[in-house]
Parts: structure tokens; sequence; C-alpha cells
């Protein structure tokens, strides 16, 4: 496996230089499971490596035995992503980063948690996340837990209606144990999210809906780590995370941010000599 | 008489004193489903999704994933229609969710096809994890209701809106996934399930002064003990499948996969609704698709020449 030697623990939170090389590592460890996969989305796992990276290694209560805080990847389609974090995290072995899509597998092209317990939602469809994510919120509510639950949802996901009526609801209830992330990269499969159908004005929407609502650079872990510190402690929390589908680094894209193309083998070694490179330079 | 959506509304607020966990997912439905003394009794543990079907189910999910047994009610055929979520937010999630589709059947009557729960059996069915519970009588509600409160299976529970007579005997215990004979008889063995059932009782006794003396077995819960279809099927010379539901998907297949492995299979037919329904009073559409207890005899009678 490329790029070992970053591996998390927990002394290393606080340090965002260490968030960014553990990107950098989840950056290249997807790359490569879609590499030998042969299939994958690279450039929307690519585009939400930032955002996966400060939930998993700084924000999140996260245990291994899901008991902490809970995740939803409403954009199942980003599977990489979230399995190059358990992966890099130590949750799985470093030995199944090939097996990613293949017969048997427990990292399925979306994410199953019938078949891998990590996993706290089984998403794929899109649409369906951040209902589930309500009802958890709804749950440890009842019950007095003090917990987060985290969604991360892609833009062109939120063409789709069911997500306002789960933004409608939490609104509505003024669910403040939910924090839903917006990985807004303007891009899906047939072109811009501003053609096809767009979402403008996004944050007055979500205000509309009853959301606190915050925008970053889904890039930049200082933006990320303080707008999900920051709460509305009557409101559920929207971060709009302005991202760049395929990024790799600073003004670095693989395959000009498409939604679905695989990389060339040329393609895929300059990116991970790049990657590579940051990690040398301690980026 | 009582419906078993009316039974249900009953049960469900007994079961909610005794298991803390049950809660209820409403969708502007409660009191057409019955779950409003649920509500008024328990208002911290209703959920009001508002006509938000697909988010409810979700809501349901996340619930069941947190240990709750949540209810989550509708008409069946709003319910189901939100096949996609249910397949991956309860189904793939394996959460244990409590899905209710009342007003199966024909039995909505005038408000036609797009209130009908005529596909709900069918959809349901191809979900491998989801279990499919339709209680024929009170009796059974009541036991049925126990059984999903203890369980933790993803369910779908399927209500019917007309009064029904209790068709079994006293001390009839409910377990899942096993027919049960409420009428015993010979030659043919009609298999039917929830509102049928009393209907086909009805049937088979119209159908003694032909000298035809039908078995009635009913299939309350699926998937159903194969080797006790079998052994019922494989009894008798007919067997005839009546159901309120499309002809495709729903109790007639589940019957008919196991009497075509039969070495020596009975004769095997169907009585169920064809099309897409249509409005009109309830008893006049049963007349009109012969599952009335007059078309039921008429159509086992020609089974059974």
């Amino acid at each position: 496996m490329r790029g070992e030697g970053v591996v998390a623990g927990p002394a290393e939170h606080a340090d965002p230089a260490r968030i960014a090389r553990l990107a950098t590592r989840c950056r290249l460890v997807l790359l490569e499971m879609i590499h030998r996969a042969g299939s994958g989305h690279a450039g929307s796992s690519l585009s939400c490596a930032d955002i996966i990276s400060v939930l998993r290694f700084d924000r999140m209560d996260w245990s291994a035995d899901r008991s902490g805080d809970v995740f939803v990847l409403s954009k199942g389609h980003a599977a990489p992503a979230w399995y190059a974090a358990l992966i890099v995290g130590g949750d799985l072995p470093a030995e199944e980063v090939g097996t990613l899509r293949a017969l048997d597998s427990r990292l399925q092209g979306h994410p199953d948690r019938t078949r891998l317990g990590l996993v706290d939602v089984s998403t794929g469809a899109l649409g369906q996340g951040l209902s589930v994510a309500v009802g958890r919120a709804v749950a440890r509510r009842l019950h007095g837990r003090d917990s987060t639950v985290y969604c991360l949802l892609g833009d062109g996901e939120c063409q789709e209606g069911q997500v306002w009526e789960a933004f409608l609801y939490a609104g509505a209830n003024r669910l403040s144990g939910l924090v839903a992330i917006i990985d807004h990269n303007d891009s899906q499969s047939d072109g811009t999210v501003g053609d096809t159908l767009p979402l403008r004005p996004l944050p007055d929407k979500l205000r509309a809906f009853g959301w606190d609502v915050a925008q970053v650079d889904g890039h930049d872990h200082g933006e990320l780590r303080d707008a999900l510190r920051r709460r509305d402690p009557g409101r559920p929390s929207v971060i709009i995370a302005h991202t760049r589908k395929g990024r790799l680094g600073p003004g670095r894209v693989l395959l000009d941010g498409s939604h679905s193309d695989l990389p060339s083998p040329a393609e895929y070694a300059a990116a991970v000599d790049y990657l590579e490179t940051l990690l040398e330079c301690g980026a | 008489m009582s419906s078993t959506r009316d039974w249900f509304g009953a049960a469900l607020v007994e079961i909610a004193r005794e298991y803390d966990h049950v809660v209820v997912v409403n969708c502007d439905l409660a009191k057409a489903t019955r779950t409003l003394p649920f509500k008024e009794e328990f208002p911290d543990r209703f959920f009001e999704c508002g006509i938000a079907e697909a988010n409810a189910i979700g809501v349901a999910a996340g619930l069941a994933q947190e240990g709750f047994r949540p209810f989550v009610a509708s008409f069946g055929h709003f319910l189901t229609g939100k096949f996609l979520e249910i397949f991956q937010s309860v189904g793939l999630n394996d959460a244990g969710v409590v899905l209710v589709g009342t007003h199966a059947g024909l039995a909505i009557g005038r408000d036609g096809p797009t209130q009908m729960g005529l596909r709900d059996v069918a959809l349901m069915r191809t979900l491998p994890n989801v279990r499919v519970f339709q209680p024929a009588d009170g009796a059974e509600v009541w036991q049925m209701m126990e059984h999903l409160a203890t369980d933790r299976h993803p369910s779908y529970l399927r209500l019917c809106r007309q009064p029904q007579p209790e068709v079994h005997a006293d001390g009839y215990r409910f377990r899942f996934g096993v027919p049960h004979v409420v009428r015993e008889g010979g030659d043919v063995v009609v298999f039917a399930m929830g509102g049928t059932v009393p209907v086909a009782v009805e049937a088979a006794g119209r159908l003694a002064v032909d000298g035809i003396t039908p078995t009635v077995v009913n299939v309350s819960s699926l998937p159903v003990d194969r080797a006790a279809v079998a052994r019922l099927a494989g009894a008798h010379r007919r067997a005839v499948v009546v159901e309120d539901h499309y002809r495709v998907g729903g109790l007639a297949d589940e019957i008919g996969r196991i009497v075509l492995g039969l070495p020596d299979r009975p004769r095997f037919d169907v009585l169920a609704v064809p099309d897409y329904g249509q409005a009109g009073p309830p008893e006049e559409l049963y007349r009109r698709y012969r599952l009335d207890a007059a078309g039921i005899a008429a159509f086992v009678r020609e089974a059974a020449r």
C-alpha cells in the first residue's frame, strides 16, 4: 500500500498539519483502491476527502464499536473516501485496499452496513441518508444522549425531494444534534449543478427551512474544524463546504473534476507522485 | 365485528404500555391508521412526519438503528410506493422497522386505485429480510402485535379497513410462518390471507350443498413454512389461492412455487385482482372481481370440477 507511515493516533487530533497529512494519505489510499478495482468515483471521493478527514480524525467522537457519534455518508458513491479514512485510522486492515468492489468484499461499491459494521447507514441511491440521520438524532434526543449525528450529502443529491422533506422535518423539530455537510463541488453526472438544476440561493433556502447555515472552503481543515465546532443549540446545523471535484491538493485536480471517469495508469502514477511529494514536504 | 386496523390501534396502545421502545412514525394519517390513541397516550413517542412518506421511512430506520421499534403507518399503497427507500434504508440497513400498511385491497372502494393496496405484498416480498404479516381477525392481531413488539426483523403489517368476524377457534396460537387450517375439509384446499380468510370460510360453507367441503388455510405471515404448505397442498386434489391483491407477486406466487415442486402436484388456480382496480362501492367491487363469498364459491366449484 502506498504512502505508509502516516497513521492516525489520538494525540494528533489537535494538529492541523497532521490532519492535512492524514487527508493526503486518504487520497493516496482511495486512489489506490479505485485504481486496483478498475472502477469507482474518484472525483467525488477526492472532493470530500478533507471533510471526511476532519470528521474522522478530529471532530467526531469516533469509536470502532460505533457507540459514539454517527456518520452517514448520504453521497454513498464517495465510499472509497470513507473506507480510506477507516484504513488510515487503523479501523480496517491495509490488506483490504485491494478488495474494493470485489466479490464478497466488505468494501462494496456503495456503503453496506450489513457487510461492514463500520458503516453506520447503508446508502447509494441518493437522497435517503439525511432522513435516517434525522431518525438517529431524534432517537438520541429521546434517550437524552449528548452526541452528534453527522450526514455528508452531495450538492447534486440535494435535487432529490426527500432531502428537503428531511430538511423540513429537522428544522421544524429544532434538531440540534444533527449536522449536515453539503459537499458543494457544483458537479454532477451530466455537468454542473448550476446547469442541471440550480440550487441557488442554497443558504437562503436552508435558513428558511430552520437551519443554522455556515459556508466554508471544504478543503481548508481549519475552516472546517471551526464550522464544525460552532453549533446553534436550538437548531440543526448545515455546513456548505465549497469544494472541487477531483481535488488532489493546492492547484491540482484529477481528470479536470470528472464525476466518474477513471484515471489512466499514467494519470494515476502522476497523482501518486504528486501526493507522495506533498507528504515528503510535510503537507 | 371490527377491522384489523381497529384491533391494531387498540393493541398498539397495550404493547406500548408494556414496551417502552415501541414508537410511532406518522404521515398525517393517525385517524385513518388508528394510531391516534397511541399519540394521545404517548405524545413523546409519536413522530409526525407529515405527508412525506419517504422521509418517514428513513426517520423510522434511524429510530430502529438506535434501539426503538418504530411502527410507521400509512395506507399500504402509499407506504410501499416508497419502495427504493424501503429497499435501502430499511432492507439493506436491516433496520427493525414495522411498516404498517392499512387499507389493503379493494375495500377502500370509491377512492379508487390510487389509494388501493393491491401491489404491496409483491413489493415487500422482493426484500429477503422483510417479513410480511396479515392478520385475519382480532385474536390474530393481538398476538401478532406482541410478536412484532418483541421481534427485531424489518416487517410489513398489512391491515384491512372492512369489519371481519373472528375465524380462529379459542386457544389459537399465532406462530410466524406457520399456515393455520381454519376449516377442515377435503378435495380442495383454499389458501387465503387477511380479509379474504373469513370470506373464503363463508364461501366454503355455501359449497356444502354441492357436496364440496374445501379446506381453508390462513397464511398470515410470509415467508411461509414450505413443508407445511406442501403437506396441505399434497393432501388435496385441487389447490386454490384467493387474494385481495394483484394476481402477480402475492400469495399466489408464494404458494404456487411450493405446489410446483410437489411430485404429484394438485391442479392450481388463482383468484385475484387482474388489473389496477377501480372506484366503486366495496361490496360491488368484491362482486365484480368475484372476491365476495358468492364469487369465491363459484370459483372453487369450477376448480373442484
